[in-house]
């Protein structure tokens, strides 16, 4: 028997089954390859929070440099302490803080790690930046994107990019100034500036908004551990004194 | 191998090259040339879709309706995009996180589509599988050469490496400064141009009259 290829219910019959196929097939590799993927996600964070702390990621493992994950409310107080949460709230950090958890790790030598989200040229960008136990000196960043321009916007998601930020500080006094990535070259003398990226204006821009808007939900915090550290330092003078 | 069907696979090199000579695939070309890496995984990438693609539409060629085969095409072609992307999700993800958005972008590449729509509808799976092949990497080929220039001049590096040495900068007291258009795609289409006019000064029987 010879079908009619072009009659309409030899090719309805045809769509439908070809979609149906299509579908299985596709919703069958997604959800076999789905434990893999999320695997190699898991692990790229908590790759990205190493490599933000400044360690080789490849000689030292996560477990080894971080003391603690938690969730904070916005005044800077712990509302979940669960390793899990924390890293399923890395999944969408956007959400996670517009809902008023905010994710942070707490390395072993004091310094804490926090997200950074935002939004570049083309698309979103994001990353980690780790502080030093004073919460004010930048002790590492990463950055990463989903489609900026490569050789242009793409260059933050480079070691040399990323090692012009360490050392410099993010407080001004009280005063939250974060990291500008300055057009046309840094002022050598300015703490908080960066060299832009050039050609990759829109993007620099980005990472300067990013940075300063994420840590913005972190000042309580950073200015309670601050205090902290400052009593627990005037204690030791006291102590030293008295003797 | 017949010589009939390796002809297939080295044809679209250089006398059918598809963006030198059927000026298809131009757009992509001139986004993913800025560095080398990207275009080589991207130009492997295309030459997977290709050919499975080709091979796929080869074997369903008799019973696919006329009056829809563009859509069959553009199933079959989203599918197996999808379906590299999320393997290469699972396998490489560094690969993966490198290709970005590119991978998506196959879809669009007209080269999918036109070998499909051109070859592999009207010859068997074996030539079509070929076929595809061969277009994918003529393809890369010149994705490879573009990039090539334009890292190199654009960026003084190959690889991400440091090819120019850093004292020759103007920075550091040199005569040389990398050219920054080498970085926009309008470069891309120039560096196309000039291959093409190399090509056919060799290739005469490809000059019009």
């Amino acid at each position: 028997m010879k079908v009619n290829t072009n009659s309409n219910v030899y090719i309805i019959i045809y769509s439908v089954v070809m979609v149906v196929i299509v579908a299985v097939l596709l919703a069958f590799a997604a959800l076999a390859l789905k434990p893999r993927q999320d695997a190699n996600e898991l692990n790229e964070k908590k790759t990205q929070i190493v490599k933000a702390l400044g360690y080789d990621a490849e000689k030292v493992s996560y477990d080894e440099v971080v003391a603690e994950a938690a969730l904070l409310n916005a005044d800077g107080a712990v509302v979940n302490g669960d390793v899990a949460k924390v890293f399923a709230a890395l999944q969408d950090v956007k959400s996670s803080c517009e809902a008023g958890e905010f994710p942070i790790f707490k390395a072993t030598d004091g310094s804490v790690v926090v997200p950074l989200y935002g939004a570049g040229l083309w698309g979103p960008i994001w990353g980690y930046i780790a502080l030093e136990p004073d919460m004010n000196t930048v002790k590492g960043i990463v950055l990463d994107h989903k489609g900026e321009t490569p050789g242009l916007g793409a260059e933050i998601a480079t070691p040399k990019h990323q090692a012009m930020y360490v050392g410099k500080t993010v407080f001004d006094g009280e005063e939250l100034k974060g990291i500008i990535l300055k057009k046309g070259g840094a002022d050598a003398n300015n703490p908080h500036e960066v060299d832009a990226i050039t050609g990759g204006t829109k993007t620099s821009d980005g990472v300067s908004a990013m940075i300063k808007d994420c840590l913005k939900s972190y000042e309580p915090y950073f200015k309670a551990s601050k205090a902290t550290a400052n009593e627990v330092s005037n204690e030791l003078n006291t102590e030293n004194n008295g003797k | 191998m017949a010589s009939k069907s390796l002809k297939n696979l080295t044809a679209p090199l250089s006398g059918n090259n598809p963006v030198i000579v059927q000026i298809l695939g131009i757009c992509s070309a001139l986004a993913v040339t800025v560095q080398l890496k990207p275009a080589i995984v991207m130009g492997l990438s295309v030459m997977v879709v290709t050919a499975f693609s080709n091979l796929v539409m080869s074997i369903l060629r008799k019973g696919v309706p006329s009056r829809i085969r563009i859509i069959v095409q553009l199933v079959v072609i989203a599918a197996l995009v999808i379906l590299v992307d999320q393997v290469l999700k699972a396998f490489v993800y560094d690969v993966s996180k490198q290709l970005s958005v590119y991978v998506g972008l196959i879809i669009t590449n007209c080269i999918v589509m036109g070998r499909v729509e051109a070859f592999a509808l009207q010859n068997k799976p074996w030539d079509s599988f070929l076929d595809g092949l061969g277009n994918g990497a003529g393809y890369g080929m010149i994705l490879v050469i573009i990039a090539f220039f334009r890292e190199l001049l654009g960026s003084g590096k190959l690889f991400g490496f440091e090819i120019i040495p850093a004292e020759w900068y103007i920075n550091n007291g040199g005569v040389y400064a990398n050219c920054g258009l080498m970085l926009f795609p309008p470069m891309a289409l120039i560096i196309v141009g000039c291959i093409i006019w190399v090509h056919r000064s060799f290739k005469k029987d490809l000059q019009e009259k």
